[in-house]
């Protein structure tokens, strides 16, 4: 099988952008991706593109990877949408990662684009919500902030965890997105802030929960032994792993455990050689404060049930022996929740690269990465590592 | 859409209005709400039908404020307030998500012992949608 490499990675600004739909968005992160591509692109060499994408408010739910990849001059090409909920874009960068092994393809684009704000509140929580087991976790009066408040009861009932350390999740990520110019939310929040904020499904609150936004995200996959075309310092993907688990979490032996999560992980460990202790540095799916204090047990970071311990000692700042969403994550950066996926590969890019547009943000000789991407309340779930 | 339509609910009356479970053949463990194949043993696709008695146990919960409710919910939350949705672990096995009635609130606790009784859940497309919710005892 063929070795793989990333060679340019690019974003749109995410946030809130009325002047915008859907093409001119990914034509935005497209031009990005060329840009940084250090010796040059002749977007002739791009073969194929896997597209992540949920549905964009439901307007364009046919063929939207072809529309948005013509829109840029990459007509005729193998295109698709990969729609695996808010981890349609690590499943897109799966999907040409495999192109590529394969041999099938050798320079492939793996990107993702949502529109969010389009759509109006009501509507918005119609077409959001839809992707854990419907028939019945909807049924019963929930959407996602309900889901993850059932995980999050449960993890404080279990395991001791405290308000504080949710809390402490929101400043984190806040801090670093701060320091983020493409991020959504440019400014920090105290921890008394995070604690107060208005109550959305108990135990979590508005601080607790990221956004809706509109962004794109897109990064050129190519075959190893052509990289060196492109630029002296590509990252290498290592592993990836792919892992689904019952939708519904009262279907779960387990509630305050990703399966999908640990499974993918474990996965993309074997395939890379390494282990949790290897990884330097992660982008690990925030969209609540409960869903990272989640992936750094089910990722191996820490000890079950000893996440709130970890985040509170400061394992996971920047300066820290495991710094986590240095972008910001889901909740400071913004969750358009089909770009998510690349939006993490194209900050890892950067991270590995010590390309970040602030140095305030940069992971200092960073070589190991690992990016997460959940799909709902872990239907799906896919991880990926990379290594300069 | 999170739309659930009269059809879609149609299908699922016995769930809804009677929590008929599924006893698999092979290894006796019990699937609620059904399964193509038995999620515990993963092998058999026989079951014989059980009535649950719809008694449990509260394994965690929540309190949904206007925020966090869905549409079709919201109308609920302005008239009560904030609503305790529970995942409740049942006397016979599985594990089942429902809202907790007849409570306040903040009395809502781990392990607090609950039933399942019939309810009206909400009204869409002009029809009352029944099905169960818990409540204490």
């Amino acid at each position: 099988m063929k070795k793989v490499a990333i060679v340019g990675a690019g974003q749109s600004r995410y946030g809130d952008f009325p002047d915008k739909g859907i093409k001119e968005l990914f034509f935005e992160a497209y031009k990005d991706m060329n840009a940084s591509v250090d010796k040059g692109l002749d977007p002739k060499v791009i073969e194929s593109a896997y597209i992540g994408n949920l549905g964009s408010g439901g307007f364009q739910l046919g063929n939207m990877s072809a529309l948005v990849t013509e829109y840029c001059g990459l007509t005729h090409i193998n295109t698709m949408r990969i729609e695996n909920a808010c981890a349609s874009g690590g499943y897109a960068l799966v999907a040409a990662v495999m192109d590529v092994m394969s041999g099938t393809h050798k320079a492939v684009l793996a990107g993702g684009v949502e529109k969010m704000t389009d759509v109006s509140g009501i509507k918005q929580k119609y077409w959001l919500g839809v992707s854990g087991d419907t028939e019945y976790e909807r049924l019963a009066g929930t959407t996602f902030s309900g889901l993850y408040a059932l995980i999050a009861q449960r993890h404080m009932y279990e395991f001791g965890t405290k308000r504080e350390h949710l809390s402490m999740v929101a400043v984190k990520n806040h801090k670093n997105g701060a320091q983020n110019p493409k991020a959504q939310f440019q400014r920090e929040i105290t921890l008394e802030q995070a604690i107060k904020g208005p109550i959305v499904a108990s135990p979590l609150n508005l601080f607790d929960c990221c956004s809706t936004t509109d962004g794109a995200s897109a990064v050129l996959v190519c075959d190893a032994e052509m990289a060196k075309q492109f630029t002296d310092t590509p990252v290498y993907v290592t592993g990836f792993g792919t892992a689904s688990d019952f939708l519904a979490i009262h279907d779960r032996a387990n509630t305050t455990t990703l399966e999908g999560t640990r499974r993918a992980g474990a996965m993309a460990y074997k395939m890379s050689g390494l282990t949790p202790k290897d990884i330097q540095l992660a982008e690990v799916h925030d969209c609540f404060t409960i869903a990272e204090l989640l992936a750094y047990e089910d990722l191996g970071f820490c000890e079950k049930g000893n996440a709130g311990p970890f985040i509170e000692e400061g394992h996971t700042q920047i300066g820290g022996d495991k710094p986590v969403n240095a972008s910001g994550g889901l909740k400071s950066k913004g969750h358009p929740i089909g770009s998510t996926g690349t939006g993490m590969a194209y900050e890892m890019f950067n991270q590995l690269r010590g390309t970040v547009q602030k140095p305030t943000r940069q992971v200092k000789g960073a070589e190991i990465g690992l990016i997460h991407n959940v799909g709902g309340s872990g239907g799906t779930v896919a991880v990926t590592v990379m290594r300069r | 859409m999170a739309h659930v339509s009269v059809p879609m609910y149609w299908r699922t009356i016995p769930q809804r209005y009677k929590m008929i479970g599924q006893k698999c053949k092979k290894c006796g463990a019990v699937n609620f709400p059904p399964k193509g194949v038995c999620k515990y043993c993963q092998t058999s696709s026989e079951f014989e039908e059980v009535q649950l008695s719809g008694r449990g146990k509260v394994h965690t919960f929540v309190l949904i404020s206007a925020g966090g409710a869905p549409p079709e919910f919201a109308e609920q939350e302005k008239a009560g307030g904030q609503y305790p949705v529970a995942i409740v672990q049942l006397e016979e096995g599985p594990k089942m998500i429902g809202q907790i009635a007849d409570v306040d609130p903040k009395e809502v606790k781990i392990d607090m012992p609950v039933k399942a009784e019939l309810r009206k859940i909400y009204t869409e497309e002009e029809v009352i949608r029944y099905g169960f919710k818990f409540v204490p005892g």
